[in-house]
Parts: structure tokens; C-alpha cells; sequence
């Protein structure tokens, strides 16, 4: 290994490789708890160029290639999995490259998080419109690309942050640099459109979670921020899901152009309200589900016109209208005018010391999400007997759910279903059966939520794998991933334990 | 293994086995920028470091650090220490972590992790297992625990006292006592000069002990508690016996350790009041009890950089910005960073002592900020805050200096009475 760092040093520099034992575990784990495997070396390259050179010894010496970008995947998606490999931090790479004015059309480094681009943008009056996903104060926009993420504000009117994509600088597990959209074109001057030049092969990056290649440098639309915004919150009455997705679907049916819709359930009111999370709730007695919209206009009339068709849609549910204060409930206020988007996802994460949500994050239709929710509340009854076991030792129940549902692209929304449970907290043998009851129920639900025919995107090395081990794929679409994975990677280097490419192990 | 029988050694790190869990390692508390509530960035040692820094020089990674130590994966060590010690425990990560900038919405990150309490505790174990103190952090241990000295600075015990001769008026016995700490003293002693030309000005009689030993604040940062408990009965009893009511300092550090970690290390409330300089200056200016001379036609911006024993340590944000606005002739302005969202100057946690260009590189860019909000002097109430940031003056060279000045709140009072 001496002499691989030795090779590895030579590229970056003694300041920016380490095989430290504190730094190493430092790089250990993701949004989890869970340490399945430490690297061997940590490196923290500066651009293409170097992480081409560092894939090129990595490919001689058949060594793992973990690349990180903000961290931030629950699923295992830039840990390693087992004691091995080099983890790629890509946080060094953070720069704004070039903001094409005339075009609004921004190129980054993959290492820069949503915040740090959006606070750029904000000077200027502009944003990347989808604002990532949740996490995005942290994660960065090449994990974006790689998860197809959503959830940090915008994806109603926007999308998954992938829509935004223009072109992109990828090195392939080979160390061949490579450039899609108008950039293919050798000849193209400046990033100015994702189709064309042939098939869309920038798509072949989005939401690959990174087993394709290294993405370095990404151009996305950025757009002006209206003028004008609005925001209301709403409580729901009985059956507020079903009301939820009533609403979300006529917002669709007649066209208004929401940024943000969310719903957010009775679970998540009801016991977020019970941990005094929400202080703006307090005073409403019965704790049921609620809905906010935002919605932006580029003139006072256009706004005016379409919150009116919002509040009607919504007023006619039998909803309640909470005020325009955050202080009067209303936490869409909170969510757009503080960037609360960029923390909202964090609810219910740590409602109790050392509590872990075990969850998975899937698209799905709107109509059908309320049925999801039943199902999960059912899924919760029938695994009574595991979560009494988790109880007895904890004294508290692992709680199912989803968290808050938005709506995304089309007539979707995105579920965040699962459960909170303790991990790490218990020693010992008691430590032993939490872990092993988590697993079993994790599984379960997952499983359950794949025959629904949801879509995952941040998948990292647990739900790609599981993917698999369940038979969700065709044998078909299978190979066909896996001969391009091949093609490109064929000493299986870059995220060598995801969809069970590698051997096929299990997880 | 679930690991907690694994953990000899970890006697303290073990008691925040929760807080160290309850890290899911998203790492806003490295990366938070959030303009709408003026968050910009977090860590100081992470951003001092530059390009430099990997996962270990925040939060995060030190978190997920803990968490294998805990789980009996990796040891303790001396190289743990010169990692971890790399940390002037500002507490700006726990801010992030806890907070939501809105009193009606608390959807914190994790509202369980106290982070300066873990450091500490992880620095209590590297000390018990003999792996800390760190080289100059061990010297001014050796110091402080120096029958002659009784100070970190490495200075004899009478040099602490050179300051007030001149003064008689100090009262040997009395209500009031002053705590003059170690940095003030032996390193700016004007200061407190002044601060008892404003005080006996305004008519109040102050005394002053000639045996008090150092706060043991740069002991308890470094985690040497054991050296702690002589150094705290010492104080107490020194100011019982005065007969002292309200005990006061112009030090950040001083008040910090006796108003907040005095009480929890006897586990009782002392037999007096603690005050900041700045509670009892807000006091004499409400009373109109400081007479300023009257400046016609000047006017100086001045802008306030929060102490973070002051600030985030014990939420003492408005008082020295009500002394200062009460300040004839001045416009206090706010840097882009203030208040809980405070950029640290980079010397507490014994960053200064033993990483002194560390320290100094985090003050450059308190002192850029300080620039950037348009105001000719940078005003502070923290004397290490004071001696870091003027370190880093010094090396910004005169085209800094000539753009803004480094005054101490005392100072700033003085100038004009």
C-alpha cells in the first residue's frame, strides 16, 4: 500500500493525501451511523486532470475508488463498505467557474454545495431554481446530479435538479475526460444545451450514484428570481392525505406553476408537536396534516390570479387557512423566506437521543402516495412484534411514517417512508437484537415499497444492492447496466459494491 | 459489539455516548451557508485550514472519530490529540446544530449534541490516559500550577498586581471585587488603567485581592480538570472572605469559567454574583453615572466582534452593544457575521498556545470582515480576542492598520471621558 500512496502522493501533493488511522475513520460514514469498512487512503484532488491520473494507479492496482461529495447519502452511497479502497473527497473542488450572463447558464466545480452556489446566485438576483435536495447547505451539486435529487425548495416548478443540467465534465473510472451536451462538440465555445450531438449522455450520469464516472465540472440553468412571491399554509381536515393528493392533483390539473407544494402529515405534526418542534402549531388543538403552497410570479396581477385558483382548490377541501405570520402556523413563510428548505428534511431525525431513521426516499404518483401511507401504517401494525422487541429494550417505539411529502416533476411527489429507530444506543447483546430486528424491518418495508413499483433515487450501496437481491430489475435492464458498467469500468473500481456489480455479495 | 464494555479509559467521552450517536454526520456544522438568516459558513479551524483541511478539522469528521473510539475501533492517542486540540470550541457547530433562526419553528439538526462539552470530555480522557496535554499546553499547566506564578503566562505572581500601583483607592475587603484574571494584568494592563478611571469616576469604591490564582479556564479548555479544583476553592474562598457580593471581570474566558463552570464543578451556586464589565458599564451609563466629554463633530463606526465566552458561551449579545451605542460620537455597525452567527477570532480552546498561526489566520478574516462592514475601529471585550486579533493586525501590515483600529470596549469608553 506504501506504494500506492507513494504514487497517489506524487499527484496531489503530501497536503492533500492522508492515511492517517483518525483520518481515514473520519471519512467512515455517511448520513448513518454505521461503519461498514474504513479506507486506506483519503485524497482531496483539485481537478479532472489529477483525478484522472489517481483512476489511472487505482485501475494498475485494482484498488476501489470511493468518490464523496457532500457526504450526505443515507444509504451508503460514498462510504466504503469494507476496509478498503480511497476515498476521493471532492470538496475541494468548489469553485464557480464561469456564469454565463447572457445565457444563465452557471458551470461549477462538482465539489460546491447548493448553499455556497445560492448564496452566489442570490447576490445577483438569480437561483438554481430546484435547490437541490435537503440537505443542500452541505451536499453538493455533483451528488445532486448523481442522486436526481430533490427536496431542498423548488422541485414543484423545477424539477429534480438534473432538469437543470446542461453539460458536464466527467472522468470515466478508465481516466478518460470526457465533456456532454453542446461541450461534445469540441468545437462549442461555451455549455449552452443539453440534447443534440447525438444521444443524451449527460443522462447516463444522472442518478448513476456515481458508478459511471466522476463528474467534475457541471453548467446548470440558472434562472431570475421573481419579484413576487406567496405562501400559505393549511390545516387539513380527516383523511388530510387524501386531501393532500386531491389538491396536489388539481394544482396539476389546471396548470398553476407552484414552486413548492408540500404536504406533511398527521404522524409528523402530531408527534413533531409533542417534541415542541413546532411552536407555531401549538395553539391549534386537533393536530392533523397540512399543506403549504409557494408560488412565485413576475408580476403582482399574475401572482394575485394564481393564488386565488390555489386558495379556492384548497378552501373548497374544507382546509383551514393558518394565517400569513409564521408565528400564525404559517410554515410555508418560513420554508421560502428563511430558506428553511434547506432544513426541513432534518425533521424527526434525532426526535430522541441516538435516534436513526431507517427510511427510503422514492418517487411516486400522487395518487398514490395516501395509499403508501396507509400501507405503512398497516406494514407498522403487522411488524408489531419486532417494534415490541425494539421497545422493551429502549422504552420507546420505533415510529413509522413518512415525512413531508412534496410535490416534484409531473404528477409525482416524493416519500420519504420508514421508520425511526434507535442504532448504536444499547450495548452488548441487546445492542445485537436492535440491530438485527432494524435490518429485518428495514427490509420489509423497502421490499414492500419496491412492489409498489416506487422509484428510488438516492440509492447508494444499500437500496442499489437490494434492488437486486429482491429480483426488482429485469433480468434485461440489468445486464444492459451492467455491460455499460463493464465497458466503462471494467475492473469494477468506482463504487465497487453498488447494484451488486462486483461479485454480486451480498449486503 | 455494541461497545460500551469496551470503554476503560473513556470515562468522559462514555457520559456523552448520546450526544456522540445522535451525530447523523450531515455537516452543517462544516458547510451551512444561509444567507436568509445570515448564516454564512461555520467552522473556523475548518476554513483556516483552506484547501488543507480534510473531514478531521470539523465537526463531522471528529464526530465520526468519536464514534469508532467509542465503539472500541480506534484508541485514543497523542496523534488523536493533535487533531482534536485544533479546535478553539467556539460552540458555532452547536448553533447550526440547534438552531432554526425562527422561535416558531424548531426543526433543529439535532437538538442532543452539546459539541463543546464533547470536545472537552474527549480531552479529559487524552489527559487522564497521559497522551495530553500537548507540548506548550503542558508548559502553561506547569505554570499555573507554580506556587510563584499561578498564572499561564509564566510570570511571576507579583507582576500581576505591578498594574495597580499608582492606584491606592483599591480597596482591600469590600462588596465589589474585581476579578483581574491573567491576560489583562500581565499583557493589558492599560486597559484596566482605564477601567478603573471610568469606575471610580463614576463614584464606585472596587476591591481587589493580591492572592488571586488564574480562573483555571485555559486548564479546563485543555481538559486538565484534576489541576482545576484547587484553583477554584482558592478563588472562592479568597472572595468570601473580602466579602464580596458581586464579583466582576473585564475577561471573556474569567466570566465564562466562573459563572458557568464554577457552579457545575462544586455543584452549588457561589456565595456571590458574577458580572461581565460590560453588565456593570451598561449600569453606570443607564445611571448617567460615566461623564463623557463633549466631542463636537466626531463621529467613528464602530463594530462589535462577539466574544464567544461572551456570546454563544453565555448568550451575552445585546449589553456590550448597548454600551457601545451609548458612546457619544459613535455608529456601531454590524459585520456580516454577528451575534450567534459570529465568526470566532480563532484564539480560545488553547488554539492560541499551541497553534498560534492558526489562530492568527482565523482573526485575518475577522479583520476583513470587520473592514468589509465599513466601520474605523473593531471593537471586542475579550482580552485574548484582543491580543489574537492584534497578533493578526500586526502581520496585516500598516495597510490594514491604517484602514481600522483595534480598540478594547474599556478603551473606547476611556477615549472619550
Amino acid at each position: 500500500m506504501s506504494d500506492i500512496f507513494n504514487k497517489l502522493e506524487k499527484i496531489v501533493s503530501d497536503q492533500y493525501i492522508s492515511k492517517d488511522i483518525y483520518v481515514r475513520h473520519a471519512y467512515s460514514r455517511n448520513v448513518d451511523i454505521v461503519l461498514q469498512g474504513v479506507p486506506d487512503i483519503v485524497i482531496r484532488p483539485k481537478d479532472a486532470k489529477e483525478i484522472s491520473e489517481i483512476l489511472k494507479v487505482a485501475n494498475e492496482e485494482s484498488i476501489p475508488v470511493i468518490p464523496r461529495g457532500g457526504g450526505d447519502c443515507e444509504f451508503g452511497g460514498s462510504k466504503p463498505i469494507k476496509d478498503e479502497g480511497i476515498v476521493l473527497d471532492l470538496k475541494r473542488m468548489d469553485n464557480i467557474l464561469n456564469l454565463d450572463q447572457e445565457n444563465l447558464i452557471i458551470t461549477v466545480e462538482a465539489g460546491i454545495s447548493w448553499g455556497k452556489l445560492n448564496e452566489y446566485l442570490g447576490n445577483l438576483g438569480l437561483y438554481t431554481g430546484c435547490m437541490g435536495p435537503g440537505s443542500g447547505m452541505t451536499a453538493s451539486i455533483g451528488g445532486g446530479i448523481s442522486h436526481q435529487s430533490v427536496g431542498g425548495g423548488g422541485c414543484a416548478k423545477y424539477g429534480s435538479c438534473t432538469n437543470q443540467l446542461v453539460s458536464l465534465e466527467v472522468v470515466l473510472p478508465t481516466g478518460e475526460i470526457i465533456e456532454t451536451g453542446s461541450q461534445a462538440n469540441k468545437f462549442s465555445k461555451f455549455p449552452f444545451n443539453r440534447f443534440g450531438n447525438g444521444p443524451d449522455l449527460s443522462g447516463l450520469f444522472c442518478g448513476d450514484n456515481g458508478i459511471f464516472g466522476i463528474k467534475t465540472k457541471i453548467s446548470l440553468k440558472v434562472f431570475p428570481k421573481p419579484e413576487f412571491a406567496d405562501y400559505k399554509t393549511f390545516l387539513l381536515p380527516r383523511k388530510s392525505a387524501e386531501t393532500a393528493a386531491q389538491i396536489m392533483m388539481e394544482i396539476r390539473r389546471k396548470g398553476i406553476d407552484v414552486y413548492d407544494t408540500m404536504f406533511i402529515t398527521d404522524v409528523v405534526i402530531e408527534l413533531g408537536s409533542k417534541q415542541g418542534f413546532f411552536p407555531l402549531w401549538e395553539n391549534i388543538k386537533k393536530k392533523k396534516g397540512m399543506l403549504f403552497y409557494t408560488i412565485e410570479a413576475n408580476s403582482e396581477a399574475a401572482l394575485k390570479e394564481n393564488v386565488k385558483i390555489l386558495d379556492d382548490i384548497i378552501l373548497n377541501k374544507k382546509s383551514e387557512y393558518l394565517g400569513p405570520e409564521i408565528s400564525d402556523g404559517n410554515i410555508a413563510k418560513w420554508h421560502y423566506k428563511e430558506q428553511g428548505h434547506w432544513l426541513f428534511y432534518h425533521n424527526l431525525w434525532g426526535m430522541f437521543p441516538s435516534m436513526q431513521p431507517l427510511s427510503a426516499e422514492c418517487f411516486c404518483p400522487i395518487h398514490i402516495f395516501p395509499q403508501v401511507i396507509k400501507d405503512v401504517d398497516q406494514w407498522d401494525i403487522e411488524n408489531n412484534e419486532d417494534m415490541q422487541k425494539i421497545f422493551n429494550i429502549t422504552k420507546i417505539r420505533p415510529i413509522s411514517g413518512s415525512g413531508p411529502i412534496p410535490l416534484v416533476d409531473g404528477n409525482n411527489v416524493e416519500v420519504t417512508a420508514g421508520f425511526l429507530s434507535f442504532w448504536k444506543y444499547y450495548e452488548g447483546e441487546l445492542y445485537e437484537i436492535i440491530q438485527e430486528t432494524n435490518i429485518k424491518l428495514w427490509k420489509s418495508l423497502i421490499k414492500l415499497l419496491v412492489k409498489y413499483g416506487l422509484q428510488y433515487y438516492m440509492m447508494g450501496e444499500f437500496l442499489s444492492r437490494f434492488m437486486v437481491e429482491i429480483g426488482a430489475y429485469s433480468e434485461e435492464y440489468y445486464n444492459f447496466m451492467k455491460s455499460i458498467k463493464k465497458t466503462l469500468d471494467p475492473k469494477m473500481i468506482l463504487s465497487r459494491g453498488k447494484y451488486n456489480f462486483w461479485g454480486g455479495e451480498k449486503s | 459489539m455494541g461497545g460500551r464494555e469496551k470503554l476503560s479509559g473513556l470515562k468522559h467521552l462514555k457520559e456523552h455516548w448520546e450526544d456522540i450517536f445522535s451525530c447523523m454526520g450531515c455537516g452543517d456544522c462544516g458547510y451551512s451557508i444561509r444567507p436568509a438568516v445570515e448564516r454564512y459558513l461555520v467552522c473556523p479551524i475548518k476554513e483556516a485550514k483552506g484547501e488543507g483541511g480534510f473531514e478531521i478539522s470539523f465537526p463531522r469528521g471528529r464526530m465520526n472519530v468519536l464514534k469508532s473510539v467509542l465503539l472500541g475501533q480506534i484508541p485514543l492517542s497523542k496523534e488523536l490529540g493533535k487533531w482534536v486540540y485544533e479546535c478553539s470550541e467556539c460552540g458555532n457547530c452547536t448553533e447550526v446544530c440547534h438552531m432554526t433562526h425562527n422561535e416558531n419553528v424548531a426543526l433543529p439538526t439535532c437538538n442532543w449534541i452539546d459539541h463543546v462539552k464533547v470536545w472537552e470530555a474527549l480531552r479529559k480522557d487524552l489527559v487522564e490516559a497521559g497522551f495530553t496535554p500537548l507540548e506548550k499546553h503542558s508548559k502553561l499547566i506547569d505554570y499555573m500550577n507554580r506556587d510563584d506564578m499561578r498564572n499561564p503566562y509564566g510570570e511571576q505572581k507579583i507582576k500581576k498586581y505591578e498594574w495597580t500601583k499608582g492606584i491606592p483607592e483599591l480597596k482591600e475587603k469590600g462588596e465589589f471585587v474585581f476579578f483581574g484574571g491573567c491576560t489583562m494584568p500581565l499583557r493589558q494592563s492599560e486597559t484596566l488603567k482605564n477601567m478603573i478611571k471610568i469606575l471610580q469616576g463614576a463614584g464606585l469604591e472596587i476591591a481587589i485581592s493580591s492572592d488571586e490564582w488564574c480562573c483555571g479556564s485555559i486548564a479546563l479548555r485543555i481538559g486538565d480538570e484534576q489541576s482545576l479544583q484547587e484553583f477554584i476553592q482558592h478563588n472562592i474562598n479568597i472572595f468570601k472572605e473580602m466579602g464580596a457580593e458581586v464579583v466582576f471581570t473585564a475577561c471573556a474566558g474569567c466570566y465564562r469559567t466562573w459563572k458557568k463552570d464554577y457552579p457545575e464543578l462544586i455543584g452549588e451556586e457561589l456565595p456571590f454574583q458574577v458580572k461581565h464589565i460590560t453588565e456593570i458599564l451598561i449600569e453606570l451609563l443607564n445611571n448617567k453615572k460615566i461623564p463623557f466629554k463633549v466631542q463636537k463633530g466626531e463621529s467613528r463606526k464602530v463594530t462589535y466582534h462577539d466574544p464567544c465566552h461572551l456570546g454563544r458561551h453565555m448568550d451575552l449579545y445585546e449589553i456590550p452593544r448597548k454600551v457601545i451605542s451609548k458612546i457619544p460620537g459613535i455608529e456601531l455597525v454590524e459585520m456580516k457575521r454577528n451575534r450567534k452567527n459570529a465568526w470566532c477570532c480563532g484564539a480560545g480552546g488553547g488554539v492560541k498556545s499551541q497553534f498560534p498561526e492558526l489562530a492568527k489566520e482565523i482573526s485575518k478574516e475577522r479583520i476583513k470582515e470587520a473592514i468589509e462592514s465599513g466601520a474605523d475601529v473593531l471593537t471586542t471585550s475579550c482580552p485574548f480576542c484582543i491580543g489574537n486579533l492584534k497578533d493578526a493586525f500586526e502581520e496585516l501590515g500598516p495597510e490594514v492598520q491604517e484602514k481600522i483600529k483595534l480598540i478594547d470596549i474599556i478603551d473606547l469608553i476611556a477615549l472619550k471621558i
